[in-house]
């Protein structure tokens, strides 16, 4: 197995890093004096921290595979969306604390000294460029706006980031008193820059190309599991080596006409033989739907293996808890998983329920158990998976190590369920990819 | 929300803490004699160059041109001039004082607000300049 990266880990180098840029304005900056001199100072620390900030933001994107597995790539995506807030506010911050201080230094209104910062400093014209680039992902990303934009559009405008990083770079070194006459920091800041960008060509250009020509994905067969639920067959040479835990996923790409620009993410429904992958999908958006139609032969890339949703190796009994097409990942882990497992599979119709055949036999080879919780929510009257529902399914849920997938509102409620039952939170493993 | 309130006042307040830790006095000083003779002036009027007046932006240093025991004029040799703002700094704070030295004919003259150590070196070079002989 790979190494990982913990959570705390790399938390802890974040901040050591953050630590490290307030040393670097400290070691720099001059006594502070006045109004104009408090503003400045105010505004170099978050110009700072937010040049510091963006590199973080990209490397938390950067595929990186001993941190995918650590931490997770929801917890990634999260840690993501909320730094993103963040470094927007530091970066609006700066511009405006920057503007604010020379105009009370240089006794000029705000209004005349943005016209000289744009117009006389150095590179700050393009930072500004930058600035408004970083505004409108962040708009475009916010929660409210996503809903209304196709993945893709969504996935697509983020290059503008890149973008937007590499514009507002020269200003630092132009303009920075932190950068201005000292050769050392202006050597590490490029390599703190240069590191991240090498992580990410490596990690997403290099390595995928790398396994795409190694192990030669294709599309073998898709298979119609349920209505709107499909599973999609992949082949490829030596797949061990990508050395794949049960409950990973892969981001897939299908090189067809329409499809080659879009990779998505979807989880392993099987654990891959030498020679073979499976993935099953329901469909929900017209990406999902188009991969019903797919040829055999279709060239693939594929991705991965992402995500820390792994079952950890302990002697406790196992609890695996599916809602809907979240059965997939956890289809993986039953088939592998040793010692005493019960899965329980909520679904709201027979006809959604996949795998079934599948399943019992696995359960019968393996020793394990299967509970179908089949129905609406008013055919039950009650939600059959409250925690004394639960507890009556899987009896000393208390002690078991629980996995859990499903839509989010499943997951929440069945958190809280399985919590008043009586299983500690840090044993509720589970992957929440709202952001 | 809680948690955005939480990381906007811990990071005002840290940058606030840092800031205020930065308060304490500035600069260390070091002149250097270079008093030179400016060629081809009107007679009667000599020139007085000032020492080297470091300051934590850059170096100031200006030259008097006198006329018998009058200032009549302050040419800046050396100014801050790492940045663009340095320079902007120096754009409306010289001519002030400059102003000030030819009314005062001294050096006790007051430091431009928001251009403290510009004029600091100023001040000292002056004096530099004005010791080594009117």
């Amino acid at each position: 197995m790979a190494g990982a990266v913990s959570p705390r880990a790399l938390q802890a180098l974040i901040g050591a890093g953050a630590a490290a840029v307030l040393v670097l304005w400290w070691h720099a900056a001059l006594a502070v004096s006045g109004l104009g001199g408090w503003l400045t100072g105010a505004g170099e620390i978050c110009g700072l921290l937010a040049g510091y900030g963006v590199v973080v933001l990209v490397l938390l994107m950067a595929r990186i595979r001993p941190i995918e597995r650590g931490v997770g790539a929801d917890r990634l995506a999260r840690w993501h969306a909320t730094g993103s807030r963040y470094v927007i506010g530091l970066i609006s911050a700066h511009a405006i604390t920057i503007i604010w201080g020379y105009a009370v230094t240089a006794q000029t209104n705000p209004v005349a000294e943005t016209g000289a910062l744009l117009t006389t400093y150095p590179d700050v014209l393009m930072a500004t460029v930058a600035w408004f680039l970083l505004l409108g992902v962040g708009f475009v990303s916010a929660r409210a706006a996503r809903k209304r934009l196709r993945y893709e559009t969504w996935y697509y405008l983020h290059f503008y980031t890149y973008l937007a990083v590499a514009l507002a770079f020269s200003h630092q070194f132009a303009v920075g008193a932190a950068f201005i006459g000292d050769l050392p920091a202006r050597f590490w800041w490029s390599a703190l820059y240069v590191i991240v960008a090498a992580l990410v060509v490596w990690y997403r250009i290099v390595v995928p190309a790398r396994d795409f020509a190694r192990h030669g994905f294709r599309v073998a067969g898709v298979r119609t599991e349920a209505p709107r639920t499909v599973s999609i067959y992949i082949a490829g040479r030596h797949l061990r080596e990508l050395d794949t835990e049960p409950g990973q996923f892969f981001r897939w790409r299908f090189l067809t006409c329409d499809l080659w620009w879009g990779s998505h993410p979807y989880s392993l429904s099987a654990i891959p033989s030498d020679d073979l992958m499976r993935i099953t999908v329901r469909e929900v958006g017209d990406h999902s739907a188009a991969l019903a139609r797919l040829a055999p032969g279709t060239r693939v890339v594929a991705e991965g293996p992402f995500g820390a949703f792994i079952p950890m190796r302990t002697n406790r009994s196992i609890l695996l808890l599916a809602g809907g097409v979240g059965i997939t990942p956890l289809r993986a882990m039953f088939a592998t998983l040793s010692g005493k497992v019960t899965l329980i599979y909520r679904a709201s119709t027979w006809q959604d329920v996949v795998f079934q055949a599948e399943l019992d036999a696995i359960a019968e080879a393996r020793g394990g158990t299967v509970h179908y919780v089949v129905g609406s929510r008013s055919e039950f009257g009650t939600d059959p998976l409250s925690a004394a529902g639960l507890r009556q399914l899987a009896p000393g849920l208390h002690k078991m190590d629980v996995y859990l997938c499903g839509p989010p509102g499943m997951t929440g409620s069945a958190v809280a369920a399985l919590a008043e039952a009586g299983v500690p939170r840090r044993r509720i493993h589970y992957e929440s990819f709202e952001l | 929300m809680r948690r955005a309130i939480l990381a906007v006042t811990a990071t005002v307040a840290g940058i606030v803490a840092l800031l205020s830790f930065k308060t304490h006095s500035p600069s260390s000083e070091r002149t250097v004699a270079a008093p030179q003779a400016a060629p081809s002036l009107p007679s009667g009027e000599r020139a007085i160059t000032g020492n080297v007046a470091d300051t934590a932006y850059g170096p100031v240093q200006v030259q008097l041109v006198v006329k018998s025991t009058r200032i009549v004029q302050v040419n800046i040799l050396e100014q801050p001039s790492a940045t663009e703002h340095d320079l902007q700094i120096g754009q409306f704070a010289l001519p002030r004082l400059i102003n000030e030295t030819l009314t005062s004919q001294s050096a006790r003259i007051d430091a431009v607000s928001g251009a403290t150590y510009t004029s600091g070196g100023y001040i000292k070079s002056l004096q530099s300049a004005l010791d080594n002989g009117v």
